[in-house]
């Protein structure tokens, strides 16, 4: 299952950007989209229509079991992205009657904050939270930014360039408290760690499978069965889904995604053991290079991803000199960006320390091996860069 | 989406920096500016460079178009390093637009070498 490209010296350590499908949800998507698979329209009422929307059923019992709720709260997106375009456009948008106040924070994902964006530009007001320097939401701060017009509140679970894990049970307990609804970006950690949303006190709830060994193109939105918690459609069209998210179902990938959910549930314990063991192997390998720093919470943070930053090392530099390691310099989505992350300059990390960070980000996959020749390649492009470098100017 | 930023010659240049280092009792320049720090550094004998060498700390093109510049100049005229122009670097590596900047430090630096070596040999 290494996630190999064409040349086979490559080490992949980058599946907090995205995962390899699984072989064994890889075989059944292969099967359902044979001309023997399930190629029916999930709303055609003849037989083949009626087995994919088995197929489908199944799916969400299976991603229900994962997170311990009512398979009928699931609705099916494209992904993570539109998951969260979902609950925050579409909640905002529908109970503004109860206010135009939200709360977010700066270190969430582009697919949160651009679309807390949008609200503003419609008039919304937004309240950005900066954590402490670990990355972490203070409660106390968040609860001072409560007021009668609150709305929405949104805090991802688990960050994706520093693993750094929020508190969501408490941010949620705060918010149930007042009636405001409390959406979760859980794309790092759904499947990951475990997360029963019929013990925390969550409304919404985005996820996506490219990230847990499922399919890309295939994610999910969670809404609580709870007065007072829906969404208005971003899209319209044949009804599907209640009317919440219309358009034929995918039923490989949906099945596919169950399927994940489904390893994910049985492996987390094993998967959370390993990658601890990993990030622990790698972190132990380099800790004693001077001037490096891990970006994130010490404790509260996922094990499957560490980000370090280095001083005197100039980050896009470093990230060649790295090759044949494929890791990130920040979130996948701004790897082509120079800029320092903005997740950590929120952290306060100077630009050049934010500039230098590097998410290392393991997988089931990943072995032993590969984190000892890690850290190798990293040693040897620190040494290497630092030699290069000339002193500070007097 | 994201296509190799690199051109090959970027990434040989970049792994393989052969003029890298420092020259014991020679003149040096060293500017800092743009996120960059450059630090060149020449022997030059009867008006020609006999020995080039560079330090850098700044991105992979700024790191080969240091070692593009050692390169090229080494054994040349010492004036042909004063009327150095960057834009043969950014053309050649080829340097994306938005790097042009950091590679004018390097003329910068180079330009300044240049001078200086012009000064001490007195030529």
């Amino acid at each position: 299952m290494a996630p190999k490209t064409d040349q086979r010296d490559m080490i992949y350590l980058d599946y907090a950007a995205s995962t390899p499908v699984d072989p064994h949800v890889a075989d059944l998507m292969a099967d359902l989209l044979k001309s023997s698979g399930e190629h029916g329209n999930p709303s055609s009422a003849h037989a083949f229509g009626r087995r994919a929307t088995t197929r489908i059923a199944h799916a969400a019992v299976q991603l229900g079991a994962l997170l311990n709720v009512d398979p009928a709260s699931l609705t099916w997106t494209s992904g993570a992205t539109e998951s969260d375009n979902l609950a925050i456009l579409g909640a905002a948008r529908l109970a503004q009657h109860r206010g135009r106040h939200l709360i977010t924070m700066r270190t969430e994902h582009k697919a949160v904050t651009d679309a807390f964006d949008r609200l503003q530009r419609e008039g919304f007001e937004v309240t950005w939270l900066d954590p402490g320097t670990d990355g972490l939401l203070d409660l106390a701060a968040l609860e001072a930014e409560f007021r009668a017009d609150t709305q929405l509140v949104s805090v991802m679970h688990v960050n994706n360039e520093t693993g750094v894990i929020q508190d969501i049970a408490g941010i949620g307990a705060l918010c149930r408290a007042r009636g405001v609804l409390f959406h979760v970006d859980a794309a790092q950690s759904v499947g990951k760690l475990a997360l029963d949303l019929a013990e925390l006190p969550v409304d919404l709830l985005s996820m996506t499978a490219h990230k847990v060994y499922g399919p890309k193109g295939i994610g999910a939105l969670y809404i609580a069965d709870r007065p007072g918690v829906a969404v208005e459609p971003l899209l319209y069209g044949g009804g599907q889904q209640r009317g919440l998210r219309p358009g034929t179902l995918p039923t490989h990938q949906i099945a596919g995604f169950g399927l994940a959910a489904e390893i994910a549930r049985e492996s987390m314990h094993d998967d959370l053991e390993r990658l601890t063991g990993l990030r622990d192997r790698l972190w132990g390998g380099i800790r004693d290079l001077p001037g490096i720093h891990v970006n994130g919470a010490k404790d509260a943070r996922f094990p499957g991803i560490l980000n370090v930053s280095i001083e005197d090392v100039e980050g896009e530099s470093l990230l060649l000199a790295l090759e044949p390691l494929c890791v990130a310099t920040g979130s996948a989505c701004n790897s082509t960006n120079s800029e320092p992350s903005y997740v950590l300059r929120a952290l306060g990390r100077s630009d050049a320390l934010a500039q230098s960070a590097i998410r290392f980000s393991f997988g089931r996959p990943t072995t032993g091996e590969e984190i000892d020749a890690a850290i190798d390649r990293y040693r040897l492009a620190v040494g290497k860069l630092r030699a290069l470098a000339p002193e500070c100017a007097a | 989406m994201s296509a190799d930023p690199y051109s090959g010659r970027v990434r040989a240049l970049f792994e393989h920096p052969v003029h890298a280092g420092s020259l014991e009792q020679a003149p040096q320049v060293l500017i800092e500016d743009q996120g960059v720090r450059i630090a060149l550094t020449a022997q030059a004998e009867d008006g020609r460079i006999r020995a080039f060498r560079f330090r850098a700390y700044g991105c992979p093109h700024v790191v080969a178009a240091a070692e593009a510049l050692c390169e090229r100049y080494e054994g040349r005229p010492v004036a042909e390093l004063e009327a150095f122009e960057a834009v043969d670097l950014v053309r050649d590596l080829p340097v994306p637009a938005e790097k042009t900047g950091r590679i004018l430090v390097i003329e910068d630096a180079a330009r300044s070498l240049g001078k200086t070596l012009r000064d001490v040999s007195g030529s």
